[in-house]
C-alpha cells in the first residue's frame, strides 16, 4: 500500500501540471498505479528466485492480460463473452507458427501451407502480425455479433468459441489437429508477461473513460436512454469488442512463448471459465476488479491445488479430488454473486485523484450558455401509429417552433407518448412524416438526436451505475469532440440544474426528483433545438415542481430553444406554456393558447365526460373559470 | 434410401434439440435465464436411470423415475442456487447457472466416475427393423415419436391449464400476472419443473441411441440447444422447436453430405450459417412478444 501511494503523489504533481481533461488524468493516475503495483510485484518475485514461483505469477500476468481484455469488452458492455478464450487459442497459435524454429517447423508441420512457413519472427515482429490478425479477426467477428443483445449476444459469443476450437482441430496442415503443438520457443518470462499485464491495464481503465468507453457503458445501463442522446449502441461496443480480441491475441502470443507446447482443449471451455471466474470475483465493470480478481483467483487456485491430489489436514487425510479447483472456482463465483454481485471491488476504480482531493472539479468559470440561432422546427404531417389494430396515433399533423414551450396534454392513453416517441426518432409512424429541419437518412432515435432533437422519459432512464457527471459528460462529448470542453460543459449544466453537489455519485443513488433533474440536464448537453419532455414533474411534491417550472422557464429564455412536455400537472401546463395541444384517441382535439384551451368545450368534454360538460357550462354563465380544469 | 436413413436419422436428433431448446426456452421466457446448468440435469437424469437399473427396477418403471429424478433436481436447482438471486440482473443469473454447471460436473467426477458407465438398454431399442431395401433403427423412430408427443403435450398444457395459461400470460409480462394474484413461486416453480423433465426425457432419447453415461454427457447437445433458441428467437418457445429440429436436420444432413476432407470444419460451418441467419433476422425466426413501456 505505501509503495502505491507513493506512486500515486508522484502521479497527481506530474499530470495536474499538463492541460488534460480531469476525467483522462484520472484514468491514467489509476491506471499507472496499477502498472506500477503489476511491476513492483514482478520484481518481488523476481527476488525471491524461485523458479516455480515465478512460473506461476507469469502465468498470472499472462491470465491478467487476457482478463483485461475481457474485460473491456464484457465490463463496458454487460455483455458476458465465452468466446475469448478462443481468440487467446488463435492468438497463441498465430505465435507458434511465426516465432519457430524453420527446421522444426519443417519436421512438424510437413503440410503447413508456404506462405506461412520459415518465418522464425522474434516475439515483436509476430506480435505485430498478431495485432493485425486480431483486428481483422474482431472486425469480422463482431459486426453479426453485435446485431444481438443482451443474452443472445451471449450465446452467440459462445458459438464463436465452438468456432474457433472447430478450426483449431480441423486445420491440421497449420495446428497438427488435436495433437499437442510444439516447439515453440519459450522466450517469455517474467517480466515480459508482466509488462504486457501492466500495458492492458492501463489500457482497460483508459479505455473505461475514454469516449468509447463512456459511450458503451451508457448503453449498456439504459440503451434506449443512450440512442436518445445519439449514442448507438452497436458502434460503441464494436470499438470495444475490437480492443477486447487484440488483447486476447497477445495474452495468446504470450502463452505459446510461455508453454512451449499446447493443444486447442486448452483454449476452449476450461480456459473460458477460468477467465470469466477470475473477472467475476474481482468485479466485471472495473479495470481494478480485473486485476484483484486475477490477484485473488490465483492465489486460491495454489492453495487448493495443494489438496487437489490427497492432503493430510489436521491429522486427517484427504482423498485426492479430481477438479478440485475448478469447484472452488465455481463456488466462490456463486458467492460472491451473491453476496457481492459488483464483485471483490465492489465496481469500483482506484480513484486516486479523487480520494486525494484532486478529483474533477467544476471549473471556476463556466463556458456561456449559446443562444440557438431561431428557425428550425418540427413538423408532423399526418402522422399515425397502429401497434397491431390498436390505433395510438392517428393522423396527427402539427408543427413546433423554437423559442417557445408547448405542452401536449390529453386523458391517459390518448396517444400522447407514442406521438412524443414518433417526433423523437424513437418510434417508425405507420403513416406520414416528420421533419426536423435537417434532412436524415432514416428515422432513428440516434440521428433525431443529433440532429438537434433532446428528450426526457416518463420511466427514467437514466445510466444508473454511471456517476451523476459522467451521465451529462456522455451526452456533451456528442456534440464536443474534444473532451476538456465537453467536461466544462457538463459542468455547467450540472450547475444549471443544481446537481453540482452530487456529480460524484452514481446516479442510481441520487434522490428521485435530482434524478429527473439529471435526465434534463443530460438532454440539455447536447445543446438541442428542441427539448421534448415526457411528464418532467411526475412524482414530485409541489416545491420540487414550482422549482422546475421556473428551471425550464430560465432554459427557454437564455438557449432560445423550443420545448415541447407531456404533462398532467395542470397547474404546471398553464403557468408554463404559450401554446397547448391536447390529443384524445389519438387526434388532436384542441389547440392553442392556454386561455383558449382551458374554455374549449371538446377539451373539457375528454377530460369529464359530456355530461359535467353542461355543469361547466352552467357554471362558466355564473363566474369566471376557475384555476384548475384538470382531473 | 440412404437418404431416407439420413433423414431419420436427423429429425431425431432434431427432436433431442428440440426437447432441450424448449427447456431453456420455457425458462428463459419467464425467468430471463439461460440455464447452463440444463445439460447437467440430463446428465443427472442418465445417472438416475443407470442407479434406478442398477437395484434391479423394471426399465420402463427406471425410466419414469429418471424423468421425476430430472424434473426434481431442476426443481432444486432453482430453490437452491437461482431463487435466492430473484431479481438479479440476467447476467447474474447466467454466471450462477454457468458456475453450478461447472461444480456439478466435478461433483459427477468425483461423486460417481469420470468415465462413461455402460446403460443396458432393452435389445427392441437398440436393434432396427427392415422395411424393404430401407432398415429402420428403433431408436431414432421411438424418438421422433416421444418428441412430437412431448411436443403436442406441452402445447395442450399451455394452452388449456390455469398454470400453463399462468405461465404464457408471465412469459409476455411477469408483474402483471403477480399482480393478478398467481404465485410467483409456483409459476417459476412450474417451469423448472417443465424444463427438467423436458431435459430427462431428451437423455432418454440420448441414451437409447448411445447407451453410456459420462459427467459430461449433456454438455454437447446442450450447447447445440442453446444456439438453437437463438436461432429460433430467445423466449420463444414455437421457435426453440423450429430452431432445434433445423439444427439437428442441418448437422446430420452435413454429416451425410460434405466430403471427407471438410468433415472436420462441420460445427464452424453449421455455427457460421447461424450467425449469418442472425445477421438477416437478429430477434430469430419467430421473435418472442414482449412488453416493454417508455
Amino acid at each position: 500500500m505505501k509503495t502505491l501511494t507513493q506512486a500515486e503523489g508522484r502521479e497527481t504533481s506530474l499530470t495536474s501540471r499538463l492541460p488534460l481533461p480531469a476525467t483522462f488524468r484520472a484514468a491514467l493516475a489509476d491506471g499507472a498505479a496499477m502498472a506500477l503495483a503489476v511491476v513492483l510485484l514482478a520484481a518481488l518475485f523476481w527476488a525471491t528466485g524461485d523458479a516455480a514461483l515465478q512460473r506461476v505469477a507469469s502465468y498470472a500476468a499472462i491470465m491478467l492480460t487476457a482478463v483485461c481484455g475481457l474485460q473491456i469488452f464484457s465490463g463496458n458492455s454487460g455483455i458476458v463473452s465465452f468466446g475469448h478464450s478462443g481468440f487467446v487459442g488463435l492468438g497463441a497459435y498465430a505465435c507458434g507458427i511465426l516465432t519457430m524454429p524453420a527446421a522444426l517447423q519443417g519436421a512438424t508441420l510437413r503440410n503447413l501451407p508456404g506462405i506461412l512457413a520459415g518465418h522464425e519472427l522474434t516475439l515483436g515482429g509476430a506480435l505485430l502480425v498478431i495485432v493485425l490478425f486480431a483486428v481483422l479477426v474482431g472486425a469480422l467477428s463482431g459486426g453479426p455479433l453485435l446485431r444481438l443483445s443482451g443474452s443472445g449476444a451471449s450465446i452467440a459469443t459462445l458459438a464463436i468459441l465452438i468456432i474457433t476450437y472447430t478450426l483449431l482441430v480441423a486445420t491440421r496442415d497449420i495446428t497438427r489437429g488435436s495433437q499437442p503443438f510444439y516447439g515453440v520457443p519459450r522466450n517469455v518470462g517474467l517480466w515480459t508477461s508482466a509488462a504486457a499485464a501492466a500495458f492492458a491495464l492501463v489500457a482497460a481503465r483508459l479505455f473505461r473513460d475514454s469516449p468509447v468507453g463512456l459511450s458503451a457503458r451508457a448503453a449498456a445501463d439504459d440503451d434506449r436512454g443512450a440512442a436518445a442522446i445519439g449514442v448507438s449502441r452497436r458502434g460503441a461496443w464494436y470499438l470495444a469488442w475490437i480492443l477486447s480480441v487484440v488483447l486476447a491475441f497477445v495474452a495468446g502470443a504470450l502463452m505459446a512463448q510461455f508453454l512451449g507446447a499446447f493443444s486447442p482443449k486448452d483454449f476452449y471451455f476450461h480456459l473460458s471459465f477460468t477467465m470469466l471466474a477470475m473477472l467475476i470475483l474481482g468485479g466485471m465493470t472495473s479495470s481494478l476488479g480485473a486485476l484483484a480478481g486475477v490477484v485473488a483467483t490465483t492465489i486460491l487456485i495454489e492453495i487448493v491445488r495443494r489438496f487437489e491430489s490427497g492432503a493430510v489436514l489436521f491429522g486427517v487425510e484427504l482423498p485426492s479430488l479430481f477438479g478440485l479447483t475448478d469447484a472452488v472456482l465455481a463456488l466462490s463465483m456463486i458467492l460472491v454473486i451473491w453476496r457481492r454481485p459488483l464483485g471483490l471491488m465492489d465496481g469500483r476504480e482506484l480513484d486516486l485523484l479523487r480520494r486525494f482531493g484532486r478529483g474533477a472539479t467544476p471549473p471556476a468559470e463556466l463556458p456561456a450558455i449559446a443562444r440557438q440561432a431561431p428557425g428550425g422546427e418540427i413538423a408532423a404531417e399526418g402522422v399515425g401509429k397502429r401497434y397491431a389494430g390498436v390505433v395510438a396515433v392517428d393522423g396527427v399533423s402539427l408543427s413546433f417552433a423554437m423559442d417557445m414551450i408547448t405542452g401536449i396534454i390529453g386523458p391517459n392513453g390518448a396517444g400522447k407518448t407514442t406521438f412524443l416517441n414518433i417526433i423523437s426518432g424513437d418510434v417508425e409512424p405507420s403513416s406520414g412524416t416528420v421533419r426536423i429541419g435537417r434532412s436524415l437518412r432514416g428515422h432513428s432515435a440516434v440521428r433525431f438526436a443529433r440532429a438537434g432533437i433532446a428528450r426526457t422519459f416518463q420511466n427514467l432512464r437514466i445510466f444508473g451505475r454511471m456517476t451523476v457527471f459522467e451521465n451529462v459528460l456522455v451526452a456533451a462529448r456528442q456534440v464536443e469532440p474534444d473532451l476538456a470542453r465537453a467536461e466544462r460543459a457538463a459542468w455547467r449544466e450540472l450547475a444549471l440544474m443544481g446537481l453540482d453537489e452530487v456529480a460524484d455519485r452514481p446516479a442510481a443513488t441520487i434522490a428521485y426528483g435530482l434524478r429527473r433533474r439529471l435526465e434534463i440536464a443530460r438532454a440539455l448537453a447536447l445543446g438541442p433545438r428542441f427539448l421534448l419532455l415526457d411528464e418532467p414533474a411526475a412524482g414530485m411534491n409541489a416545491v420540487e415542481t414550482a422549482d422546475l417550472v421556473q428551471r425550464l422557464a430560465e432554459v427557454r429564455t437564455r438557449r432560445g430553444i423550443g420545448i415541447v412536455l407531456i404533462e398532467h400537472d395542470m397547474r404546471l401546463v398553464m403557468n408554463l406554456c404559450e401554446r397547448i395541444v391536447v390529443i384524445d384517441h389519438g387526434q388532436v382535439i384542441a389547440d392553442g393558447p392556454p386561455a383558449e384551451v382551458r374554455r374549449n368545450p371538446d377539451v373539457v368534454a375528454a377530460y369529464l365526460g359530456s355530461r359535467s360538460l353542461k355543469a361547466q357550462q352552467d357554471n362558466n354563465q355564473e363566474d369566471s373559470p376557475t384555476e384548475d380544469t384538470s382531473q | 434410401m440412404i437418404l431416407l436413413q439420413q433423414l431419420i436419422n436427423a429429425v431425431s436428433l432434431g427432436g433431442v434439440y428440440a426437447l432441450l431448446a424448449l427447456g431453456l426456452a420455457i425458462v428463459f421466457s419467464i425467468v430471463g435465464l439461460i440455464n447452463f446448468a440444463h445439460g447437467e440435469l440430463m446428465t443427472i437424469s442418465g445417472y438416475v436411470l443407470l442407479a434406478s437399473l442398477a437395484m434391479g427396477v423394471p426399465f420402463a418403471a427406471s425410466v419414469a423415475v429418471a424423468l421425476a429424478g430430472a424434473a426434481l433436481a431442476a426443481v432444486a436447482m432453482e430453490r437452491i442456487a437461482f431463487r435466492p438471486m430473484r431479481g438479479a440482473d440476467v447476467t447474474s443469473l447466467l454466471l450462477t447457472s454457468f458456475a453450478v454447471s461447472s461444480l456439478l460436473k466435478v461433483v459427477f467426477q468425483n461423486g460417481i466416475s469420470a468415465r462413461p458407465q455402460p446403460v443396458s438398454m432393452p435389445g427392441w431399442m437398440t436393434s432396427a427393423t427392415a422395411f424393404g431395401p430401407v432398415t429402420l433403427g428403433h431408436g431414432p423412430m421411438l424418438c421422433i415419436a416421444l418428441s412430437i408427443c412431448a411436443l403436442i403435450g406441452l402445447e395442450l398444457f399451455l394452452r388449456y391449464t390455469t398454470m400453463g395459461i399462468a405461465m404464457r400470460a408471465a412469459a409476455a409480462d411477469f408483474d402483471v400476472v403477480r399482480l393478478m394474484g398467481i404465485s410467483a413461486g409456483r409459476i417459476i416453480a412450474t417451469a423448472f419443473l417443465l424444463s427438467g423433465l423436458l431435459a430427462g426425457l431428451a437423455a432418454m432419447l440420448w441414451l437409447a441411441q448411445r447407451a453410456s453415461v459420462d459427467p459430461l454427457m449433456g454438455f454437447t447437445p446442450v450447447l447445440k440447444a442453446f444456439i438453437a433458441t437463438v436461432i429460433g428467437g430467445l423466449g420463444s418457445l414455437r421457435g426453440a422447436v423450429l430452431g432445434g429440429f433445423l439444427l439437428g436436420v442441418v448437422e446430420v444432413l452435413l454429416q451425410a453430405l460434405l466430403p471427407s476432407d471438410i468433415l472436420p470444419y462441420r460445427d464452424a460451418i453449421v455455427l457460421s450459417a447461424v450467425i449469418a441467419v442472425l445477421m438477416a433476422r437478429p430477434n430469430g425466426l419467430i421473435p418472442a412478444v414482449n412488453a416493454q413501456r417508455s
